[in-house]
């Protein structure tokens, strides 16, 4: 098959049929404008929530009658964890310290106090992998039943918010995407359709010269893949406007959307995705018809 | 070798050919006449399978038209020329673009694809419009085209429906003549009309059709 020939019909009839294919591209062009804004916020939100595993902890109290040793041991046992990164020992003193530090103004509160009220206790950092409410969960019971823990205390609400967080917003993105990409392949599959009318009796004169279904069919589905491609690299210019909008413009106003990042993937992904869309849009649409 | 065994086709309750039966030598130029409605197109139809025969069969060289399968049919296509009475060139590619499409359609690479559309378009006196689009061309200039066209592969068998239907006198004759060239090159030429005048004195065999019967046949 000439694969030169194939391509050089689709430009053709792409420039020929100027109207339907701009129509066509633009719609392409907003559709996945709004997949990559979909995509923009989840991915902002994943590199937020990314962060969140850092800054949490879990802390094990020691019970008060503990000697150096023991205390020593705890920790060896802790560190030898695989799903603990980091362990931090804080003696009655440190704790004091840092709650002085914490209350600030307000540190009147613990004057008067004859001896030091807190306990000694060990901070966790966990690996980020569990960072889960089923982890963390399963880490504190692990902990409690080491000899000399008194309690273990961790931030169980904030581990199950991140989650479910994260969890939503994928399935809202992939919900977003679904229903878009559906739109999209219906919006090339019309166009397709109709470009296939309006040539209908050139197709009639290859079908009597020897052409095959794929020789017929094969510039349809570069065209619908070229619609797709060009809505996407369309995507991509409108993405990247807002997102200077934002950044630029919006973040004198609102400084935190400064620190918003653009996904460099979607510069890749968002043309890719358009050809994929449009060839599956042709496909149906060729391949529906009775050639 | 082509040959029609008892072909019979019916349009609704019509009968368009009834039981034709002949024989068509390889390398022979044959005229097929009649008045309108006699069957002539629809005879060259059922070769290159825009229509199929109801009853009967037809074989072209290794092409077994009664058990050929749909998906063989670009093939058979593929080994005959065919010269459409209404041209059926596409208006918005040029003259090369024309020609050069039977043979983008055999999967002949584009460097070969050059040379030859350019000595089929000398064949025929166009090299010169071959940037040409056929809307700007004569009718004999557009005929002249899709016999370029129909010959450049070199088919086995070429198929010329009322192919001077359209032109004067004067290029009527020029375009038989080019037959004749043609079929000086040992290709099979089959040419359906119903005018008298361009097979008399070929000394080429003429068969006559009427009302769907092949009522016999003559010495041009």
């Amino acid at each position: 098959m000439s694969m030169s020939y194939s391509f050089k019909s689709a430009f053709q009839s792409l420039c020929r049929e100027k109207w339907i294919n701009i129509l066509s591209i633009l719609t392409v062009t907003s559709s996945l404008l709004m997949i990559t804004l979909t995509f923009f916020t989840l991915y902002n939100i994943e590199l937020f929530t990314n962060r969140l595993p850092e800054r949490f902890s879990m802390v094990a109290y020691l019970k008060n009658t503990l000697t150096p040793e023991e205390i020593q041991n705890i920790t060896s046992t802790l560190q030898k964890r695989e799903d603990i990164a980091a362990v931090k020992y804080i003696s009655k003193e440190d704790a004091l310290t840092e709650l002085r530090q914490t209350l600030k103004d307000s540190g009147y509160i613990l004057e008067g106090l004859d001896e030091n009220p807190l306990s000694t206790s060990i901070e966790l950092k966990l690996k980020k992998d569990f960072v889960t409410a089923n982890s963390a969960k399963q880490i504190s019971d692990d902990i409690r039943k080491i000899e000399g823990i008194d309690d273990v205390y961790y931030g169980e609400k904030i581990a199950e918010a991140i989650n479910l967080l994260k969890k939503s917003l994928r399935n809202t993105s992939l919900i977003i995407f679904i229903i878009i990409s559906t739109g999209v392949i219906f919006v090339i599959y019309s166009t397709v359709k109709i470009l296939f009318y309006r040539r209908k009796s050139e197709i009639e004169i290859l079908k009597l010269l020897g052409a095959t279904k794929g020789f017929i069919r094969a510039p349809f589905l570069i065209e619908g893949g070229l619609i797709g491609f060009s809505g996407g690299t369309l995507g991509i210019i409108g993405a990247l406007l807002f997102y200077f909008a934002v950044t630029y413009r919006l973040s004198k106003v609102i400084p935190i959307l400064k620190s918003l990042a653009f996904p460099l993937e979607i510069l890749v992904l968002l043309p890719a995705i358009g050809i994929i869309l449009g060839i599956i849009g042709s496909v149906i649409a060729i391949g529906r018809l009775r050639l | 070798m082509i040959t029609f065994q008892n072909v019979s086709k019916y349009y609704d309750y019509q009968t368009v050919l009834r039981n034709v039966t002949l024989t068509i030598e390889q390398g022979e130029m044959v005229f097929i006449t009649g008045p309108s409605g006699a069957g002539k197109s629809t005879l060259l139809k059922l070769m290159y399978q825009a229509e199929r025969p109801d009853e009967g069969d037809i074989t072209i060289g290794d092409f077994h038209l009664a058990s050929l399968k749909e998906s063989k049919i670009p093939l058979l296509r593929r080994n005959i020329g065919v010269v459409f009475q209404d041209f059926k060139l596409i208006n918005n590619l040029s003259v090369f673009d024309n020609v050069a499409l039977a043979l983008r359609i055999r999967g002949i690479k584009e460097k070969d694809i050059k040379n030859l559309v350019s000595n089929s378009l000398k064949h025929v006196h166009l090299r010169h419009l071959s940037d040409s689009h056929p809307k700007s061309l004569s009718g004999g200039e557009q005929q002249r085209v899709v016999i370029a066209r129909a010959i450049v592969a070199e088919p086995v068998v070429l198929l010329a429906d009322e192919p001077t239907g359209n032109l004067d006198p004067n290029t009527a004759t020029d375009i038989i003549k080019l037959f004749r060239e043609i079929n000086l090159e040992g290709t099979t030429i089959l040419i359906a009309t119903h005018n008298r005048e361009l097979f008399r004195d070929t000394g080429k065999r003429v068969l006559k059709l009427d009302g769907g019967n092949l009522i016999g046949e003559e010495i041009g």
